[in-house]
């Protein structure tokens, strides 16, 4: 076990340092020079020739005017000791940003994950049950048709539906924790992203182990449909289920980054979509550092929870 | 049953008289057409789908008004005669914007898909022929793409590459007075293009790989190696046709998914910017009036709701018609 979990280790680290590598070397080629905005404060105060000497001291001062490695571990380092740098609009530790928002979108992904498997598992079942009749069909074309509708679009169209023009529920804004009954469409809408994935993948698995022998065992001793369901087929079934974490996690947090401003969620989406929106540099970066490490832990826990799950899975 | 011999005697045939390829082909395939037609949902997909091709070809010629022009006495108007789907905030008619809109997605979606593919391919072909380390290689790659958001990468790369992109293209505009790179919406276009198609290949790249392996595996091509064709006449006679129905249906997939994708960017402001029409932008400039003004975003938002639902059906379909053995098995 000990080499296994060191074996994944030695697969998600590298991946990590390569998405380092990516988003660093996207920021050389971007846009954004934090010299030039410094400078925008002298603005007028010096002459041209002044201002271009003062520039590149202060290049040097910070080490701009050093190879890219040089600066690629300077940066690492500073990444260790937790610092993400200040955002351009608001001039705000990017860290804290996401710190701070980042508990709501956590309760908000998990419930989200709750609802899309608690959604996902029975409907899955439920296609494999009826396998090729109308509701098979509606349930998976259904579900697949919502694999790319984004939130923006099913947001806006599903308020519309509900406040507008059903009148069942008043507009829900704001975040005052998860209980409340406002954060039931937010989390709903979230949870639709990932949903296809979860049905399709329960799916395939219960039709898999259905043929199996031990299935057919269990109807011949007459046992009843649903503890064959419940004893038999879904504890097998449901172990595949599992390697779906990862496409939720990647689902819910694209997902917050169009669903915080729309419901006027203070969330870690919130933060993206501000950061995008103003080509605030430190905190695009943040963001998706962030997301790239729920990410790849998630599919590292995967790995590492899989075995216990599915003892068939050697582990060397 | 009849099926099945009819195809193992046509192989035989296709092994003796080479110019019998071609008829093989075609049955093959109006096979497959028969499949596709049978299936309603799939119908409904192909017209949504056809419809939007029309609308984006011949959109600019069918839109009553320009993308941009404004009819300032009809701000933000209800469906009327005169604007069939009203008009959007500052007087604009919405269902030319529409038309001009599913022009614009139409146009990331192709560039997008077919830059994908070129690279997927390439990628594909390293990863199945190049032998153990290259495969290794590559499949580490294509891992670390995939562990970032797709759109959260694509959207990083459009950000990053823009402003060199603007800046090359206002070099060249200098040196060459060309009037093509003076105009930089089509800028915009490129390095949408850019991002997204570099989160798409890696899906490619992986199914040519998988292809690859897997059909190496079937006996007609052993049966071509024992008799000493070359590696390059297989794939090019047994492994691309046979590849190619799943090719066709991933470019179906990735085709919504980039529609998708380019709304998206342009929705965060990233990607097409107004005055340009992209349905993403067009949501993204409403979003904030959807209570009173619900119309100007469910208009964009339904149309590539139905826009995406049908091409994720024609392509559910299509999965169904050309690879019948692994029907529904996603």
């Amino acid at each position: 076990m000990f080499f296994y979990t060191l074996k994944r280790l030695a697969v998600a680290v590298p991946t990590f340092i390569a998405v380092l590598l990516i988003t660093f070397t996207l920021t050389v080629l971007s846009p954004f020079d934090p010299v030039a905005m410094m400078m925008t404060q002298f603005e007028g105060t010096l002459d041209t020739l002044a201002k271009e000497e003062v520039i590149e001291r202060i290049r040097d001062q910070y080490g701009l005017n050093d190879s890219y490695w040089v600066q690629f571990t300077r940066w690492i380092g500073r990444l260790m000791q937790g610092d993400l740098g200040i955002s351009i609009n608001g001039q705000r530790n990017v860290l804290r940003m996401i710190v701070k928002t980042f508990p709501i979108s956590f309760q908000m992904g998990l419930a989200g994950a709750v609802v899309t498997t608690l959604l996902g598992i029975p409907l899955g079942c439920l296609a494999a049950l009826k396998q090729n009749t109308w509701l098979d069909y509606t349930i998976v074309g259904g579900t697949l048709g919502f694999r790319t509708v984004p939130v923006f679009v099913l947001a806006p169209l599903l308020l519309v539906l509900f406040v507008l023009v059903l009148d069942i529920m008043r507009v829900p804004r704001g975040w005052d924790g998860l209980f409340q009954t406002k954060v039931i469409l937010p989390v709903f809408i979230l949870a639709l992203g990932p949903l296809p994935v979860v049905v399709r993948q329960t799916r395939a698995a219960v039709l898999e182990v259905f043929s199996m022998d031990y299935v057919r065992t269990a109807k011949m001793k007459g046992l009843h449909m649903w503890r064959i369901i419940l004893r038999h087929i879904l504890r097998n079934a449901l172990i595949p289920v599992v390697t779906t974490l990862g496409f939720i996690a990647e689902g819910l947090i694209v997902g917050s980054i169009f669903l915080d401003s729309i419901f006027a969620i203070p969330g870690f989406g919130g933060v993206a979509e501000a950061g995008f929106r103003g080509f605030d540099y430190p905190v695009i970066m943040g963001v998706t550092m962030v997301s790239a490490v729920m990410i790849i832990l998630t599919n590292l826990i995967v790995d590492l929870v899989y075995p216990f799950l599915d003892p068939r899975i050697k582990i060397e | 049953m009849s099926e099945s011999s009819e195809n193992v005697s046509n192989e035989g045939l296709g092994e003796e008289l080479a110019g019998d390829g071609a008829l093989r082909t075609r049955s093959l395939w109006r096979d497959a057409i028969g499949r596709l037609l049978r299936n309603r949902l799939s119908i409904i997909g192909l017209i949504i789908t056809l419809f939007l091709l029309i609308s984006a070809l011949l959109g600019p010629y069918i839109a009553p008004y320009s993308y941009t022009e404004q009819d300032l006495l009809n701000v933000a108007k209800m469906p009327s005669p005169d604007h069939w789907l009203g008009t959007d905030e500052i007087g604009r008619d919405l269902f030319s914007r529409v038309l001009w809109g599913a022009r614009t997605a139409t146009l990331v979606a192709i560039f997008t898909t077919v830059i994908s593919v070129i690279i997927g391919v390439i990628i594909g072909a390293i990863a199945g022929y190049g032998g153990a380390l290259a495969d290794n290689i590559t499949g580490r790659i294509i891992d670390i793409v995939m562990s970032v958001p797709g759109l959260l990468l694509a959207a990083l790369i459009a950000v990053s590459i823009k402003e060199p992109v603007v800046t090359w293209a206002e070099n060249i505009y200098d040196v060459s007075g060309f009037p093509l790179f003076a105009d930089t919406t089509w800028l915009d276009l490129l390095v949408v293009f850019g991002g997204l198609a570099f989160v798409s290949w890696p899906g490619y790249a992986r199914l040519i790989r998988g292809q690859i392996f897997s059909l190496r595996e079937e006996q007609y091509i052993e049966a071509a190696k024992s008799v000493g064709v070359s590696e390059l006449k297989i794939a090019v006679r047994h492994l691309l046709p046979n590849a190619l129905g799943p090719v066709i249906v991933t470019l179906t997939f990735s085709f919504s998914s980039a529609m998708v994708l380019e709304s998206s960017l342009s929705y965060l402001g990233i990607g097409v910017q107004p005055p340009q029409a992209s349905w993403g932008n067009m949501i993204a400039s409403n979003i904030g009036s959807w209570s009173y003004r619900p119309w100007l975003v469910a208009v964009p938002a339904l149309t590539l709701a139905i826009v995406t639902l049908g091409i994720n059906f024609l392509g559910d379909g299509l999965n169904d018609a050309l690879n019948p053995r692994s029907k529904r098995s996603i």
